[in-house]
This record gives structure tokens, C-alpha cells and sequence, in this order.
């Protein structure tokens, strides 16, 4: 029974995993990978992880909401002269500050794969299921694989602000060049991206 | 074999009880604004209009279903059951009251227990907010993408409040399993969490407003601005389900509030009352809570969009993580 599901769950997360980059709308890739997820907390659940199951609808469902908010509304920008003025430093200061806190970002990143690969040895984690034991994986988290885990969700966060930056300057650069051919077929583009 | 059919029945019976009490909802939320607004609301259908909703029911099953010119047909269909369903799935780890014998089973009165139960509630009513974004976003029309889009952020927003505020009980208790929250409050009015976490409690209570698309919260629908809001182009009865979905999560986070905060169905000084004065002690906190949701619909005018996105981020979220760390400090130092 559990096999059967497993594999069924399996097949679905590939077919959806295939959908995520076939479909042609955004918002069909967004509800595609919402169905990788759902197969993948299932397999979790099959698993006897009934906290990673849990933690994936949550976190993944409200991240992958976000992303949903992002697809629609990265359409409409705010003005870029608005973020000029509350950026604060100059633009030399911005770069100095952007490359110091890369390499930071960097060296910890490899300070956390390090610490990652020798401190991760699959025979010496707990019995079975203590990974659902809350309190045990709290204590993991937060002191054996501290530094991976920090530098993982600075890196996520380092990448999104990545990811609104180029998809930013793509849309400035659009407007710019169909602004200049024809205001009407621009204001007409901006409807249908819309839609 | 005699396990299989408790569990159905208690599926059965709580799941009957919830939709019926949703159903009441829809009366009382009618009386209860005629009875602010000195009317007297409807008295047609059976003795004082009690039988409203079951000719509602019927009026919309009756209803022509119209499903928009360029609308998304697959997801136009999938959304109301979206919105409806993960309300429904929460029911199932409320813990109506303690132990009962069914069947010449000894059992608890909650569909289901486990250790992740309150993890499990916000888990799954999250989900709630895909079917009013895809409503809003399959009708094609722009009253109802509107509607869709501030529903999403807004749930975004204040769900990370509500997350918060059941941490610190979470942190208080020691345990993610409400029934051990519920443990952890008994012993009389001074166990309840509502005492020791009074600034969670108000953060829960504000968020589920915002959770449950309630006035004065209600953006996603706001008629003055938005016509019917994501819902706009919904008939019959996948408009009903609409509404179904709103008052069962509307019930759900009422009891969870009741659970979290007000020692669910303990009774206060009475540690060994029979299981139906815990469910009239459990049905009395959620009504109370429902009532309020009700009275403060028909009191508070509604806030601006950017006025309610303002105290989700830089009001209620510093304030719920200072309480998380207030806490935890308290905690470990004494």
C-alpha cells in the first residue's frame, strides 16, 4: 500500500515537475510546482516526517504565494527614480557595500558547506524518526548545522533580491525602447501583459 | 471494524454539526446586523425565519450558473472548491471536548489527534487563499483580479502574525499538539493562555479578521470599490461555496482562538465535567468569538488597503516577534 503510493505520488510530482516548465502562462508553472510540492509533503508523510510534511504546505504553499504576488505584480513596477531617492548611499558607496557583502555572503556560504560535509555522516544522525522529535531537531538546527542553515537562508535572500533586480531591469529596458518607438503600442502591451 | 465506524461517525457528526452551525452563520449574521441596525431581520421562512438558509440553499442550487465569456473554465471551476475545502480539512483536529464513549469505544470528541494538530490548522487553512486568488483571476474580470490579488497579500501578510501569536502559546506550552495546549490551561479562569499572553491574544484576534477576509479587513471583496470583489462573477451555487468556505474558516479560527487562548473545551473548576459540558463550555467560547466577528462587522467602518498592509508589517509582525522573544527570555531564565 505504502509502495503503491509512493510510486503514484512519485510519477505525479515528475508529470507536475514537467508541467512547471512547459506551461506557457506563469501562473500554470506557479500551480505546477504547487502540485510538486503537495506529492512531495505526501512522500514526506509516507515517510514517517510528519513535521517535514507540515513545514513543506507551510512554508513552501505561503513562499510559493509570494512568487504568485511577484508573477503579477512584477508587471507593474514601481519608478525607479522613486528607489533613487531612498537608497541613501552614493552610487560608489552601493557598489563597495554590494562587493563586501558578496564576499562575506561568499566566505560564509563556504564556511557552511565545509562544516556541512564533515559534519554530515549519515551513520552518526539519531535513531529513526528523531527527526520529528521537535526538540531534537530544534537543537540540531541551531547548533550542529548552525552556519549551514544561516548561510542558506542568507543566500535565499540574496537571491531573491538578485532575482527582483534583473527582472527590474528588464522591464525598464522594454519600456524604454517601446516607449521611444510608440507610446499607443506600448500603453497597448501593458494591457495585455495584464491578461 | 467497530475503530472504521467510530471514526466515521465522529467524522460524520462533527463535520454535520460545523456545516449546519456555517449555515446558522448566515442567519444570525442577517439578525444580528438587523438587530444593530434596529430592524428586524428576516422573519418569513419558519419560526423567526430559522429555515432562511435552507431556502437559500435551495434559491441557489435553483440559480443559473454562468461561467464568464473568456474566462479560465478549469480554474473558474477548481476555486470555490479551493476556497471551501482546506477550511473544512482544519475541522478535523479542533478538539470539541475530551474523552466520550462511542460505540463502547473509548474516544476523544476531535476527528483526529496527533502531535502537530496546531501546526496542521495554520498549515492547511493557508491554502484557503489560493481559491479566492484564482477566482479573482480566472473570472477575467478586473473587479475580480483586484479583489484576488489584495486577498493574497493581505493573507500573506497577517499570516505571519497569526503564526507568531500560536508560537509564543507553542513556546508557553511546550507542545504543538492542542490538546496539550488545552492541558496546559486547566485548573480555573487564571490558567488561561488569554492572561499570560494577552498581547499574542489580541495579535491572534486582529489576524484572524484579516485571515478569515472579515470586515474591517474585507478587501478582497469591498463593494464600494471593487463591485463584489473576487466573487464578482460567481452565480449558484459555486458562489455559495464562496461563503461556505468564509464562515467554516470563520468557525475554525474561532475555535482555534477559543482553544489557544481560552482553555477550549476545559471547564473551569469542574476538572471532571462530562463531555457535553465541555462541548456547551467549548461551543460557548466559539460563539462568543463568531458573535464578535459579527458585531464588530456591523460596528467598525472598513480601513484603507494601505492602512491595513501598514499595521500587518510594521506594527503587528515586530510586535508578535518581540512577543516570541519576550517569551522565549522568560522562559529560559525562569
Amino acid at each position: 500500500m505504502a509502495e503503491t503510493l509512493f510510486y503514484v505520488l512519485g510519477a505525479l510530482c515528475v508529470v507536475f515537475a514537467i508541467g512547471v516548465v512547459r506551461a506557457r502562462m506563469p501562473l500554470f508553472s506557479v500551480l505546477n510546482l504547487l502540485g510538486t510540492f503537495f506529492c512531495l509533503a505526501g512522500i514526506y508523510l509516507l515517510a514517517g516526517f510528519p513535521f517535514l510534511a507540515a513545514t513543506q504546505l507551510l512554508v513552501y504553499a505561503g513562499a510559493i504565494m509570494v512568487l504568485f504576488l511577484f508573477v503579477i505584480m512584477l508587471l507593474n513596477l514601481g519608478d525607479a527614480a522613486e528607489l533613487e531617492k531612498h537608497a541613501g548611499l552614493s552610487l560608489s558607496g552601493r557598489r563597495l557595500f554590494v562587493a563586501c557583502s558578496s564576499a562575506a555572503l561568499l566566505g560564509l556560504v563556504g564556511l557552511g558547506a565545509a562544516e556541512m560535509s564533515t559534519a554530515f555522516d549519515a551513520r552518526t544522525l539519531p535513531a529513526e524518526h528523531a527527526l520529528d522529535d521537535l526538540e531534537h531537531l530544534a537543537a540540531l538546527l541551531f547548533s550542529r548545522y548552525m552556519l549551514p542553515f544561516e548561510a542558506a537562508s542568507l543566500l535565499l535572500l540574496a537571491t531573491m533580491v538578485a532575482v527582483i533586480v534583473l527582472a527590474k531591469r528588464q522591464r525598464e529596458q522594454a519600456r524604454d525602447t517601446s516607449a521611444a518607438s510608440a507610446p499607443a503600442e506600448s500603453q497597448r502591451k501593458e494591457n495585455g501583459v495584464l491578461r | 471494524m467497530t475503530p472504521v465506524l467510530v471514526m466515521l461517525l465522529k467524522t460524520l457528526l462533527i463535520f454535520g454539526g460545523v456545516i449546519t452551525l456555517a449555515a446558522g452563520m448566515t442567519l444570525a449574521e442577517r439578525k444580528v446586523s438587523a438587530w444593530i441596525q434596529w430592524r428586524i431581520g428576516p422573519n418569513r421562512v419558519g419560526p423567526w425565519g430559522t429555515l432562511q438558509p435552507l431556502a437559500d440553499g435551495v434559491k441557489f442550487v435553483f440559480k443559473e450558473e454562468l461561467i464568464p465569456d473568456g474566462a479560465n473554465p478549469l480554474l473558474f471551476r477548481l476555486a470555490p472548491m479551493l476556497a471551501a475545502g482546506p477550511a473544512m480539512m482544519a475541522i478535523a483536529v479542533i478538539p470539541f471536548a475530551g474523552e466520550i464513549t462511542l460505540l463502547g469505544q473509548p474516544t476523544t470528541l476531535s476527528i483526529a489527534d496527533f502531535p502537530l494538530s496546531a501546526l496542521y490548522v495554520v498549515a492547511v487553512s493557508g491554502l484557503g487563499v489560493y481559491g479566492v486568488i484564482l477566482g479573482g483571476w480566472s473570472s477575467n474580470s478586473k473587479y475580480s483580479l483586484l479583489g484576488g490579488l489584495r486577498a493574497s497579500a493581505q493573507m500573506v501578510s497577517y499570516e505571519l502574525a497569526l503564526i507568531l501569536a500560536l508560537l509564543s502559546v507553542v513556546v508557553m506550552s511546550g507542545s504543538l499538539d492542542l490538546r496539550k495546549i488545552v492541558e496546559a490551561q486547566a485548573g480555573g479562569l487564571l490558567q488561561w493562555n488569554l492572561w499570560r499572553q494577552p498581547l499574542a491574544f489580541l495579535l491572534f484576534l486582529l489576524a484572524t479578521f484579516a485571515e478569515t477576509n472579515r470586515h474591517p479587513f474585507d478587501f478582497a471583496e469591498c463593494e464600494p470599490e471593487l463591485v463584489g470583489g473576487f466573487h464578482t462573477e460567481y452565480s449558484s451555487m459555486k458562489f455559495a461555496l464562496f461563503f461556505i468556505g468564509e464562515y467554516v474558516a470563520m468557525i475554525v479560527m474561532a475555535s482555534m482562538t477559543a482553544t489557544l487562548f481560552l482553555g477550549g473545551p476545559e471547564v473551569p473548576y469542574w476538572p471532571a465535567a462530562p463531555w457535553f459540558v465541555q462541548l456547551a463550555t467549548f461551543l460557548l467560547k466559539t460563539g462568543f468569538f463568531l458573535f464578535l466577528f459579527l458585531w464588530v462587522r456591523w460596528t467598525l467602518p472598513r480601513f484603507r488597503f494601505d492602512q491595513l498592509m501598514g499595521l500587518g508589517w510594521k506594527v503587528m509582525l515586530p510586535l508578535a516577534l518581540l512577543n516570541v522573544f519576550v517569551t522565549g527570555l522568560v522562559i529560559s531564565l525562569f
